[in-house]
């Protein structure tokens, strides 16, 4: 049996910090490369008798600090100055000084989970359990008060006769020889492990469903649900009728819906304002609410000409000198009001929407009877955006 | 124990040292003179720049002898008198002291009684800004400064001799009396010489952040004369580089305790933005001020941060030097950006040139200093006892 | 009383060898616990109780349960949040800061001062956390999470600082604990003979075999875990002093909290350190390893951080008075002699002047007496918190808001619960996990280094 086990390497006890550094020192001189010393604590200046270049965990803390803190940096700024800009206590939007604890914080986290992690991973190669050493004699004396040295097989000088001599000669106290354990297999789908995982599962998923559903509705959890007010269009008995919402008091005005004051007048002669100024967004919301409801009969430059062929009577042409004389409320009062075949279009638009058409109207109308003042500006704005 | 210290061999430093630093010396009284002449508000603002730079290499140094005392530290031993002369301006202070004191009504707008008669707020303050009270303070402040400046080394140098123990025990009483007496005496001279310039001002962490700024500076004069000495052999020969790494270190903390505290304050007026505590800060953001307050974050906190942030900087002799020079060069501007902005007065291109003979001078009389002493007593503390402890310190 | 200074104290005492310490420090985690053991765990977990009742009313019927209201609407929970979490800057301090000074003597109290700094801290959360009321809804607002509303947390708040600072800090002390424990755990893995405990143990140490290729990287990784604990931990209490300082309220609204509010959670921290750290060391023979040199060394750094905060205190009401703010003087003035006169004298007793003992060496080497002192150092600390958070508020700037708070028995059964939280978790702690670190003290103990390290080779 004992010849079939595969041989990690060999192993020497030594008593004092002292002897472990000279065999350490003896063992890297010797030229054996694949070796490790095991020691209950660190001792000093062995990373000079094992001649280990310094260990390069530093740069893993650096990168991920600095990612950390530029992480933490774009992501307030994106939040705070971009993505949902508000004015807090007078301070500008990218309020720096502001930011520098939470930028602090984030780079401390990430570096110092980022160095155990590397530590773990990249530096000792994952944990091991079933690593050869584990559980054999030498494990449990440099575990306490021994120090070891360990030479592997797998060493390019690797003879077993020659370094229990080498080790002899240092002083070892003992020397052993590690045996690879036997494999043994490991099943995915063992029984155990699938009730194991079923056991889990079910546990995980039986709180998700009674937390959600069950508890967040029980008293207090649902004191944000279940709050002492009349809900809309619930039963109250506090009143007689026991309805819970009550009719407005006369004269209440629903926000957006301010009467018109000449509903039903024809033509009035003192019409309203226009308080919109034809901007750029204006006359662009304009267009486009002027395409969808007025250009089937007026046509889409105001000529008159229904894409309806006849189907509905022709509209007259918005270019008319009535037509351009009125006032901005006069044509506002046709949307509002409607006028012969044309119905009111008040439920399709809005009031913004309903003067952004009038203006959008007026900038047709300025379009079709261009001054000569007009085609200069025309031809010097294509000019600069030819040269552009 | 063996006594391996008596391997120190003592070492006269150079005749061409004091000559550079009786050189530098005389160009800033020369210099300081014909500014005085030429523009005295201007000269007497920046001759209490310079006296603020001596008096914060000074009293840091004399408060980290004390902190190694009383710490038990042994690192440091072989370095004591390093520190120790740096810390040796300490009694000249009061001499120096003079020329702000003839000029109070240049430097401080609290002594003009005609003003603080009108100025309800100054009225108030008046029972501790006055001229009286300020001298009594200064007196009393520089006198203990001066007494445990001369009791520390007179018992380290009596130690040389008689290798008494009991002398570090009498010394670490002292220190422990000291440290205390220290962070009342600084703070003072932080408000009186730098805060009060602007007297409506108040900030309840100015004694710190002058203690940050004061240890930095001591530590940086330290660190450049130790790797100085000891590349010229002065010092003891068993020093390593492990030395080195303490200072560097040291360095590095307190670069970062400055920084630490520079935000802490601006921090919080900036958020709670007060005018009354604002305006000292926004002195400091107009015309091309903006430009030191802005430098000032990068010149004291990140370039040093960067220099000494890895570990075998820490023990690099160039970059320990570098680093210490930077430090000082930054504590300059520190006291600068701290001092001149109140200076209202005419300034002329001349005299702000010639405004830096005050800082040459002051290095010259450190340097000089420093020799003399050196010329006294040991540049190591031979019969400390634990001299060989410190020796044998390794990381 | 004649010290020798060139020769170096023995960190540990009584020239035990490597295996007396690991059975030493092992014993506990060996052995049955005794009566005395669960007397202790019944009487903490009896405090926890009347906790968890406080906690089931505040929960039930909301934060009026509590006794404040305008015009103080901080009260106990923040004074107890501003307490726990300065308790626990001790252990940080003393795990991360010594170490970087290379004071060998942290060794002995490191890993306890550790946990207490995670406990602490878990003390600690449960008061903001149950502040906000409906806490179970609190991450809504805590946390930056992409949401309907399109909301983001309000990253300007020092409040949101906190939530950062105290978790990251939680996380952190937790790595660094646990990175000190793996070595440990690995000794413990090969000396136990149970073997439920193998695996637990094996399963903790991560595989870790003692390689010097692995110490190696180890050793670097602990000092820059060191390197960035130290910054955080004055970060932590720095912000925890924002909450307070960013405001404009006089008696709040002062430069020097940042640095005095850590020099105060350390000096509380370290009185609780020694507290619990005196029955410890008797309970589980420990005193080799903790010895009176050490409890001295701390008594010192309570000597010297309670003078800092004497400092703070002189520096704050001296620029009370300079700063010619009438409001200022009045907060300063209302502190010391108004109707919570009681509250700041014992707060001034207790930092201040009790510390002032210590100057004497026999009373830093007296167990008992140091043991009171650091009690009143402790109860010292509450109240600081509360001179601060109350007598600012309680003084509106309108006279006609102007209150008297008093808390309420859920008040005081939240404090008692945390309290209870807080030794159950030490009491747990010391009997399933090393409350020494073994290869630390092991790496100090006599003849443990090489002769001649360094230099030499």
């Amino acid at each position: 049996m004992e010849q079939q086990k595969k041989v990690f390497g060999l192993a020497a006890l030594f008593d004092s910090p002292d002897s472990i550094i000279k065999a350490a020192k003896t063992v890297t001189d010797k030229g054996y490369k694949n070796f490790d010393v095991h020691t209950p604590y660190p001792v000093h200046g062995m990373d000079k008798a094992m001649k280990l270049p310094p260990s390069k965990l530093g740069y893993v803390t650096l990168t991920f600090g600095l990612t950390g803190a530029a992480i933490a940096l774009l992501f307030m700024y994106w939040t705070m100055s971009v993505d949902y800009p508000m004015i807090i206590g007078g301070k500008p939007f990218f309020a720096f000084p502001a930011f520098i604890p939470v930028t602090f914080e984030v780079t401390v986290l990430l570096a110092t989970l980022s160095t155990v992690i590397g530590m773990i991973t990249f530096f000792f190669y994952y944990p091991d359990n079933s690593h050869p050493i584990h559980d054999t004699n030498y494990m449990k004396s440099v575990s306490i008060d021994k120090f070891g040295v360990c030479i592997e097989a797998t060493d390019s000088k690797y003879n077993e006769e020659e370094i229990s001599k080498l080790f002899a000669d240092l002083g070892a106290k003992s020397t052993e020889i590690i045996y690879f354990a036997e494999k043994v297999d490991r099943k995915i789908f063992e029984p155990k492990f699938i009730t194991l995982l079923i056991v889990t599962a079910s546990i995980v998923s039986g709180v998700a469903y009674i937390h959600l559903n069950k508890i967040l509705y029980l008293p207090p959890f649902d004191w944000m649900m279940e709050q002492s007010r009349v809900n809309v269009q619930s039963m109250s008995s506090f009143f007689n009728d026991n309805f819970g919402m009550r009719t407005p008091v006369k004269g209440t005005v629903a926000r957006g819906f301010l009467p018109y004051e000449f509903a039903g007048v024809n033509e009035p002669s003192s019409p309203l304002a226009n308080p919109f100024f034809p901007s750029k967004e204006n006359l662009v919301l304009g267009e486009k609410k002027y395409n969808t409801f007025c250009s089937p009969c007026h046509g889409n430059f105001g000529d008159g000409d229904s894409r309806l062929n006849g189907q509905f009577p022709l509209p007259p042409s918005l270019h008319t000198t009535k037509a351009r004389e009125w006032q901005d409320g006069n044509l506002y009062h046709i949307i509002v009001n409607g006028q012969n075949v044309m119905p009111s279009y008040a439920s399709q638009l809005n009031i913004e929407e309903r003067w952004a058409i009038v203006n959008y109207i007026r900038v047709l109308q300025r379009a079709k009877n261009a001054s000569d003042a007009d085609i200069q500006e025309i031809k010097k704005e294509s000019v600069k955006n030819v040269s552009r | 124990m063996s006594h391996d210290n008596l391997n120190f061999v003592k070492k006269e430093l150079p005749t061409g040292f004091k000559n550079l630093g009786l050189i530098l010396l005389l160009v800033g009284i020369v210099g300081g003179t014909i500014s005085f002449f030429l523009n005295a508000e201007q000269a007497i603002f920046n001759y209490l720049l310079a006296f603020m730079f001596l008096m914060s290499i000074g009293v840091g140094a004399l408060f980290l002898i004390s902190l190694e005392y009383v710490a038990g530290a042994d690192w440091s031993t072989p370095l004591r008198r390093v520190i120790e002369f740096s810390a040796s301006v300490i009694p000249y202070l009061i001499v120096l002291s003079i020329p702000i004191l003839l000029n109070l009504h240049t430097l401080f707008h609290w002594s003009h009684t005609d003003v603080v008669a009108t100025d309800k707020v100054l009225q108030g303050k008046s029972p501790y800004l006055n001229e009286m009270f300020f001298a009594i303070r200064v007196v009393v402040v520089f006198a203990i400064w001066g007494l445990f400046y001369f009791l520390f080394t007179k018992n380290s140098k009596k130690q040389d001799i008689t290798k008494d123990q009991k002398l570090t025990s009498i010394n670490i009483k002292l220190s422990a009396v000291f440290i205390p007496l220290f962070a009342i005496t600084a703070s003072v001279a932080a408000i009186d010489f730098m805060m009060s310039l602007e007297p409506h001002w108040f900030s309840t962490i100015f004694g710190v952040y002058f203690f940050s700024g004061s240890v930095l500076a001591a530590l940086s004069v330290i660190t450049y004369a130790t790797v100085k000495l000891r590349e010229g052999g002065y010092l003891h020969p068993k020093m390593v580089d492990d030395h080195y790494y303490s200072l560097g270190a040291l360095l590095f903390a307190f670069v970062n305790f400055w920084g630490y505290i520079a935000f802490s304050q601006y921090m919080l007026i900036w958020y709670a933005n007060l005018p009354e505590e604002t305006f000292w800060f926004l002195a400091r953001w107009e015309g091309s001020w903006i430009f030191i307050s802005l430098a000032l974050i990068v010149v004291h906190f990140l370039v040093p941060y960067s220099v000494l942030l890895s570990q075998p900087a820490k023990m690099d002799s160039k970059k320990l030097k570098f680093a210490a020079l930077w430090i000082l060069f930054a504590h300059v501007l520190d006291l600068y950006w701290l001092i001149l902005p109140t200076f209202h007065g005419e300034s002329n291109f001349v005299n702000t040139i010639l405004g830096f003979s005050f800082i040459i001078g002051a290095i010259g009389l450190v340097m000089l200093l420093f020799y003399f002493n050196a010329k006294k007593t040991n540049l190591v503390p031979i019969g400390d006892p634990k001299l060989e402890k410190g020796l044998n310190f390794r990381l | 009383m004649n010290i020798d200074y060139s020769q170096e104290l023995p960190v540990v005492e009584g020239r035990l060898s490597l295996r007396e310490i690991d059975d030493l420090i092992a014993r506990p985690m060996d052995e049955k616990p005794n009566k005395k053991y669960f007397l202790a765990l019944s009487f903490t977990l009896s405090l926890m109780s009347i906790g968890a009742v406080s906690v089931a009313l505040t929960l039930y019927y909301g934060i009026g349960m509590w006794g404040n209201n305008q015009p103080v609407g901080w009260a106990f929970d923040i004074v107890n949040f501003v307490f726990w979490v300065g308790i626990g800057h001790a252990g940080t301090l003393i795990s991360a800061i010594l170490f970087l000074l290379r004071q060998k003597w942290r060794t002995g109290i490191a890993r306890f001062a550790e946990a207490m700094t995670i406990f602490a801290v878990m003390c600690a959360a449960i008061f903001p956390v149950l502040h906000t009321g409906r806490m179970w809804v609190a991450v809504v607002y805590l946390l930056p999470y992409p949401n309907q509303h399109g909301l983001w947390v309000n990253f300007t708040s020092p409040l949101i600082w906190d939530v950062f600072a105290v978790s990251t800090y939680f996380t952190v002390s937790l790595v660094f604990w646990y990175v000190g424990l793996i070595p440990d755990f690995a000794t413990l893995r090969d000396r136990t003979a149970s073997k439920i405990k193998k695996v637990i143990y094996s399963v903790f140490s991560l595989g870790w075999r003692h390689s010097h290729r692995n110490w190696q990287h180890y050793e670097k990784s602990y000092m820059l875990l060191a390197g960035f604990a130290t910054p955080l931990v004055l970060s932590v209490h720095t912000i925890v002093s924002f909450d307070f300082a960013v405001s404009i309220l006089p008696g709040w609204h002062t430069t020097i909290f940042p640095p005095y509010f850590v020099a105060g959670a350390i000096f509380s921290g370290f009185a609780m350190v020694v507290t619990v750290l005196i029955f410890v060391r008797k309970v589980f023979d420990l005193e080799n390893i903790i010895t009176i040199n050490h409890l001295e060394k701390m008594n010192k750094v309570i000597l010297a951080t309670g003078m800092m905060v004497g400092y703070a205190y002189g520096m704050e009401f001296f620029i009370a008075w300079y700063s010619g703010n009438p409001v200022e003087q009045f907060a300063f003035i209302n502190r010391a002699f108004g109707p919570y006169a009681w509250a700041y004298w014992i707060m001034v007793s207790c930092n201040v002047i009790f510390p002032q003992f210590f100057w004497v060496k026999k009373i830093r080497r007296s167990v008992p007496l140091m043991l009171i002192i650091a009690i009143f150092v402790n109860i010292g600390m509450w109240f600081e918190r509360f001179v601060i958070t109350v007598t600012s508020l309680h003084r509106d700037f309108l006279p006609s808001s102007w209150g008297y708070y008093t808390p309420t028995l859920v008040d005081f059964g939240v404090l008692i619960g945390s309290f209870g939280l807080f030794f159950t978790l030490v009491l747990l702690f010391t009997k399933t996990l090393p409350v020494v670190s073994i290869s630390e003290v092991k790496a100090v103990a006599d003849g443990a280094q090489p002769s001649h390290h360094g230099g030499d080779h």
